[in-house]
Formats: structure tokens, sequence, C-alpha cells
């Protein structure tokens, strides 16, 4: 449904940060999908504590149904509920006509439990909080034979040189996002990672004069070019046909490897790169 | 129409009800017929802001009256001031910058214009989330400015409005459906159209189609079932509603487990559809199942979402359907623009339907009946074991969401997505903005019974181009690809001036030759083109008008 927020979503956490961690509590405007208050962190915990031991038997421990009770985290009733204004006569007065008995709370259990149901709500909301799962099940010895032979990985790179110790910097997640495209992405207005890449993609722009410049290529279209030369000096170009424009972009085998790619062999080499501690 | 008789209570009004009932009358049974023309110039000179429904069924020139220009979606103008031989000096006319007044107004995307304006008796009219302008074609002076008080909702884009007579319809993120008068820009009525604590937002554009206002709407957060509606254009109320989903024991229940999975089976309606009067269908694209990644709790194909359907518009009964993704556990909406070609196959004239579609394919099917003519993916996908005999994608299990992670092609922002293709009667040549992106799918939740999202992708490589698919033959005719990586997507318009005009990723508008892809002029904006190119002509002057990010800029020829 959504357009243009799945990279989004899922590269800043996963490239700024160890990406397995608990959901943190979040305050209002934390998420864009988050449009309502966030609930109290400690009435979380009470309400949960509360709906374990009173409603988990029936609607499951997380809300999210058992037996003969339904789900609470989808539930219409619970998501129009304000500080269990909705919930609580339920809670009180139980639905004898299905079986659901009453339960003697207090308002304050109550809102506990409206503070939990709608931190549950929000955990199912917030997909850019999902945690993600061991994705470390390749085969190490598969994976540095691919590093060595058919991935051509070591042309560029080494287990004792640039890659040295690559496991102790990075989790398994942001790991195999940056050895499938290791390009540093940033998100105009939503704080993204701003890091310089550390191996530009170079361009050399010769004029029909024949003059050359070289250096970091900051900016290319159908119609200019502009680069940034190792000095700091900045230069911008219209294109034209008398002008060549050799860009080399050190990452252009990794592009390729993106098509040759089983999910095995990125597997495997996730498998062998998590070695390199 | 028995209720609008009713409400007519002045001259003008009857009038107005005159010719749309006229209208109602010529589009059913003598196809496309003009109405009678004293009665439209009449209305049309008793309101200078009403639009004369007839401009509906007509190529759009001096009026754009829906999201797409006309019926068709084809975003294919007559218009020829502005052409191949003399585009070269075609400049700047006027630019508008919207204000808000509030920051939020974009939530955390920034002001962004998605809606493709309407022009109607020289008035521009668009909206952004809460917020809805009218300016002046010819100037871009700002006629009037409408703020909506918004009771939350995600702010992620609005596609603009649906006209009938004199009044202005628009969604909001918190799901109303709010009723403009086009002179003004008074709020004449609100009807809320979904629950917007259930996670529903709403980006669409409503379609008109006679005394039929069709919302739909969008929201993928919690498991919420999709539908379509349409409203009485007078009082908002309720005519039909079509379910995405079907309901226990309806036809299609049998393509999911349960009666639960249904009923959180997703399936928004996110933009608007396209229509043909002679067979009075409405044709739109429906969005993916939920929940969006985990699809073991849903097993089967899970009709009526990422499919292709066809609905009278009087009823909103489903005359046929074609499912793009059967399925789907990547987020590939279905709902990009199904455009309407009156083409040939096999030298045969036929009523097509072609549609880009955002899992990669791009799809050809008769229009009567909802037959495939053809499938073919226009960018190197890798997660379908190819088609049955329906011509509908197989999915390749393998290929669904894992703990450990999919990579495939295309990311789940999709081969293409909402910006607008165009289709070109001149060239035969469907054009799309496409992007051939790599992303590893994760599944997160492996609940039996999974909810949300219940899973993501990381996107990790993207690169972009400007696609011209033989409509007969699926084929790619020319591409474009656009230098560097990322950047935004535009919409695409053609023209009979033989020309193509779209935005690439870093913020030309660029001028195209439609029939070999050469580029014939561009100018450098503000931010990248965020909606589709549309075009008029007032006084014997051709504008051409874009949305980049929060200002529209005007082009016309050089004056004399």
């Amino acid at each position: 449904m959504r357009y243009l927020t799945g990279l989004l979503l899922a590269c800043v956490p996963l490239l700024a940060q160890p990406p397995v961690q608990p959901p943190a509590p979040r305050r209002p405007g934390n998420s864009f999908l988050i449009s309502r208050s966030v609930p109290d962190p400690a009435a979380v915990q009470r309400g949960r504590k509360t709906f374990v031991a009173a409603c988990g038997f029936c609607h499951g421990s997380n809300a999210n149904g058992g037996e003969g009770g339904p789900d609470l985290i989808r539930s219409v009733l619970a998501l129009d509920d304000e500080g269990g204004d909705q919930i609580g006569p339920v809670i009180l007065k139980g639905r004898p006509d299905k079986g659901m008995p009453g339960f003697p709370m207090t308002g304050e259990q109550i809102k506990d439990i409206a503070a939990f149901l709608r931190a549950r709500q929000q955990a199912a909301i917030d997909r850019g909080s999902y945690v993600i799962q061991n994705i470390v099940t390749g085969d190490a010895k598969r994976g540095e034979a691919y590093f060595n032979g058919a991935g051509r990985c070591s042309t560029c790179h080494s287990p004792t040189g640039d890659l040295a110790g690559v496991a102790k910097k990075y989790e398994p997640v942001a790991l195999q996002s940056r050895f499938l495209y290791p390009q540093i992405r940033t998100f105009p207005g939503r704080g993204g990672n701003a890091a310089p890449r550390k191996n530009p993609t170079l361009v050399t722009v010769t004029l029909s004069s024949g003059q050359k410049f070289s250096g970091a290529l900051e900016s290319l279209d159908d119609f200019n070019v502009a680069l940034r030369e190792p000095s700091g000096d900045y230069h911008s170009f219209e294109r034209n046909a008398g002008m060549k424009v050799d860009v080399r972009d050190p990452l252009a085998a990794h592009e390729e490897l993106l098509q040759k790619y089983t999910d095995a062999d990125m597997h495997d080499i996730l498998a062998y790169l998590v070695t390199l501690k | 129409m028995k209720q609008m008789w009713g409400r007519l209570i002045t001259c003008r009004r009857l009038l107005i009800g005159v010719s749309l009932a006229t209208l109602h009358w010529t589009s059913r049974f003598s196809i496309g017929r003009r109405l009678p023309t004293c009665a439209t110039l009449f209305v049309v000179s008793l309101c200078a802001q009403t639009l004369d429904p007839s401009k509906l069924l007509k190529q759009p020139t001096d009026t754009w009256p829906t999201y797409n220009g006309d019926y068709s979606g084809r975003r294919f103008s007559p218009l020829t001031k502005i052409n191949s031989s003399n585009v070269s000096s075609m400049t700047l006319s006027w630019v508008y910058r919207l204000n808000t007044g509030t920051p939020s107004a974009g939530g955390g995307f920034g002001t962004q214009i998605k809606s493709t304006p309407l022009e109607v008796n020289g008035v521009l009219y668009f909206a952004v989330p809460d917020h809805a302008w009218a300016v002046d074609a010819r100037t871009g002076r700002e006629l009037w400015h409408y703020r909506w008080e918004t009771h939350g909702g995600i702010h992620l884009g609005n596609r603009g409005f649906g006209m009938y007579g004199d009044w202005l319809y628009f969604e909001t993120p918190d799901n109303y459906l709010i009723c403009l008068n086009a002179r003004d820009g008074t709020e004449r009525w609100h009807v809320e159209i979904a629950d917007v604590k259930q996670e529903y937002f709403s980006t669409p554009a409503p379609v008109v189609i006679r005394n039929h206002i069709i919302v739909g709407v969008g929201g993928d957060s919690l498991d919420v079932p999709g539908f379509l509606e349409s409203r009485d254009p007078e009082t908002g109320k309720l005519q039909w509603r079509w379910n995405t989903t079907p309901r226990k024991g309806e036809p299609g229940a049998e393509t999911w487990p349960n009666a639960d999975a249904m009923a959180h089976g997703g399936g928004m309606t996110w933009l608007p559809g396209t229509y043909d009067p002679e067979l009075n269908l409405y044709y739109l694209g429906t969005g993916n199942p939920n929940p969006v990644h985990a699809g073991q709790g849903r097993k089967g194909d899970n009709l009526w979402t990422c499919s292709i359907v066809a609905l009278n518009p009087d009823t909103g009964k489903l005359a046929w359907y074609f499912q793009a993704s059967p399925h789907d556990t990547h987020d590939w909406d279905a709902v990009e623009t199904p455009v309407l070609i009156d083409g040939k196959i096999d030298g045969q004239p036929r009523k097509l339907l072609a549609q880009a579609s955002r899992n990669g394919y791009f799809f050809v099917l008769d229009r009567t009946n909802g037959k495939n003519v053809l499938s073919t993916p226009f960018i190197p996908i890798n997660w379908a074991k190819g088609v049955d005999a329906k011509g509908q994608p197989i999915p390749d299990p393998d290929k669904d969401p894992k703990t450990d992670g999919t990579l495939i092609v295309p990311s789940s922002d999709g081969a293409t997505n909402w910006p607008a293709p165009s289709f070109d009667p001149d060239t035969g040549l469907f054009y799309v903005n496409t992007v051939t992106s790599y992303s590893v799918f994760y599944l997160t939740d492996t609940d039996d019974k999974p909810e949300g999202y219940g899973g993501r992708d990381a996107g990790v490589f993207s690169k972009r181009a400007l696609q011209a698919i033989d409509y007969q033959s699926g084929k790619t005719r020319w591409s474009h690809q656009y230098a560097g990586r990322g950047g935004g997507m535009s919409g695409i318009l053609t023209t009979a001036g033989k020309l193509l005009f779209t935005g690439d990723p870093t913020g030309n508008l660029i001028a195209y030759d439609p029939a070999t892809g050469g580029i014939l002029w561009h100018a450098r904006l503000t931010a990248p083109v965020s909606n589709g190119p549309m075009t008029y002509e007032l006084d014997g002057r051709q504008y051409l008008v874009v949305g980049a990010g929060d200002t529209l800029y005007a082009f016309t020829m050089l004056r004399e």
C-alpha cells in the first residue's frame, strides 16, 4: 500500500543501528505511522501483568486472540477506546451472551489495560520497529568459497584487510544490506543517515578541448555533470556532444552480483562474513 | 436521479440537473453524444465555474476535468500549439508556491503536490493532505485556500479532486469526503467514509460518473478490509459499496482460508480508476492483501486483492476481474492506472485495457470481459514461475518473505508505482517510469495468525528508466535509463504535438520525442516532478502545468 516508504523504513534502522532491539517506548511523532498518543510505558507494564493474569487465557497473553476470546489488537472497540472508556464497561459487565464473565477491576486497572492494548496495537502498526529474527542460517564454508570463487569478492576485499573485524562493527542485518550494496542512503526530511561514502563514484570529464577534470561525482543527469576534485574545488559542466564523461563506479561489481545471487548464496556469504570478528 | 430533482430549487440548478440527466441518458443509450448545445451553453453562462458534464466524455482541450484528464486514463492531449517543432522555445509562464501555514501537512514526507490539478473554465483546482487551492490557470494567482482540521491519519499524499457541476470533492487523511463550492472554496458538507482509528487513511481523487461520486480508501497498518463506495453528489450519502474481499459464503471466499482472514484481508482502493461509457464499466486496480508480508494466515489467491476489476458504476456490481498478483506477499498493489486503449490485436479492432503493474508485469486485457491478451515482465523480475492459463503470474513460494530474507526484484515499492503512465494513440506506445530495484524481504511474524505487515523489506539498490512499451507485443520499444541512482518518480503526459512530458529523478522536467525517446527540451525545477503533467488551452494559448514538491510550474510558448 505504501509508496516509497519501504526503503526508508527498512534502511534507516538497519544501516544506522544494531537492529535487534525490543521496540523502545515512543513519543508521538517518532514514527509517521503512529498518529495517536503513545501510552506511558509504566502503565503498559502494569496493564500487561493484569491482562495476562485476568484476560490472557481467553484473549492470548499478547492480546491477539486465544481460547475462545477474540483478537483485541485489531478489535474495532479496542481501537476506538480512549483510556478505557470503551473496554471498561465490557471488562466490568462481561459479555454473558458470548461466555465472557465480568471482572471487578478498579478504574486504574482498566486504564492500565487500555494502555497495554494501545501499545500492542502500535507495535503491530509501527512496522519500522519489527524485530528481524536470526538471519545467519547459511554455510560459512560455502560462503568463503563463493567469496574467493564465483563471487570474485576477493578481487577487491580481504578478510584480513578491509573486512577484518567487520562482524564486530555491524549486526548481521546491517551486514547483509551492506555487502549486497554498500551505499549509505539519505532520506531528506526523515533524519536519515547522511554519512558520506568512503569510496565515492569517480568521474573524469574530458572537454572537447582535451582538458580533463577528475574527482568525486557530485551530480549527473542527462544535461549536466558536477564533480569535486581532490583539492576540494567544485566544477560543473553542461554535457554536450564533444564531451566525454567517464564514470567509474566502485560498486559496479556489487550491482552485477545482485543479478546473480541465489538466496542460498546470500545466506552463505553472510554466514562467512559474521565469522570475521 | 429522483433525489436530485427534489433538491433542485433554483433555476440554475434545475438546468444543471437537466444537463446531468441528459448526460446520464446519452451515455447509457447513445454513447458519447454531445448534450444539446443550448442547454450546455446556458448552464455555463449562468455560473462561470460550473463544469459542463459533457466535457467528461471528451478528450481534454480547454478543460481537464478529472485526475487523468478524461475517463480513459491515457493522459493523451489532442493539443498541438506546443509541439515537437517549437518546444525548444517553450518558456516559464508562471509559478505558484503553496503555503499550508502548518508544518505538518506532509507528515514526515514534506508537502508534495501529488494531485493532478483539474482545469475548468480557466481555474486550476488541486490539493495536498488537508489543504485545497484554486488558482487562476492563466496567471497562477490564488483564488482560495481551503483548510481541513485533521483528526489524524497518515499524511502521505492526496491525488486531488473530482468535480460535479459547481462542486468539488476531495478526501482527507482522516477519511472524510469533503464537498467544496468551486467559486469560493467554502465547504458545503463533509461525511466520514472510514474510521481513522482503524488506521484507514484516504488519498485518491474521487471519480465522478454521472451522479456517482466514487471514493476509495487506503491503510495497511492493521489489516482492515478495503472497499470502494459511490456517494451522492448532493448529500454525500452512500449509494453503493463494493468490498474488495468477499464475505462468508460469497463468490471468492474459496480463495481465503476463513472468514476472519477475509475480514482482515486488505485490498485498498487508493488510486482513481478509469471508465468506458459505452460498456458502462468502471475499471479499478486494488491493493495488496493483509497482513502484507506474512501470508501464512491467508493461504489462497486472496480475491479481489491485487486485481484489476470491472464494476458497474450504477450498482457497484462486479462484472469481471483479473488478478495481477495472486496471494501477494510483497506489497505490490495493482492499483496502477488501468489505461483504456482502443487498438488492434492481430489486425482486429479491440477494446483493451493495459496496466504496467507494480509487480513488474505489463498486462493487456480485453476490457469487455477481462480475458488476458498478454502478460509480459517489463523489468527482469525473479519472483514468478511464469503465468497460468488465465495469464495471471504464478508466484514462486520460495520467493515469499522468509525469516532470514529473500532477495527480490522488485522491492516493495515496485517496478513502478502510482505516478501516472500514458498511452499515445499516434505511436501506439504505452509509457511508464520504471524502477529495477533489489530488496531483501524478511518475515518477522511467524505466528499462525500474523498481524499488521508481519514483515519488512530492506531496499538495497534501484535504478530508474522511462520505458515505451508496444501494447501489441508487450516489448519495450525504447528505454531511457536515467543517470544516477534513486530519486523521485513522475507521471507522464503525451500530446498530439508529438511530445512526451515527464520528470527525471533529479528534478528536470523533460520533453521527449515519443517515437524515439530523443530529448527535445528540459528545465531544472526546484524538486523532482511529483505529480502527472497536464495541459490545457485558453485564449488560443497552450499551457503545460506540473507540480514539483510544493510548487506548481506553468509553461507556454514564448509570446510573439
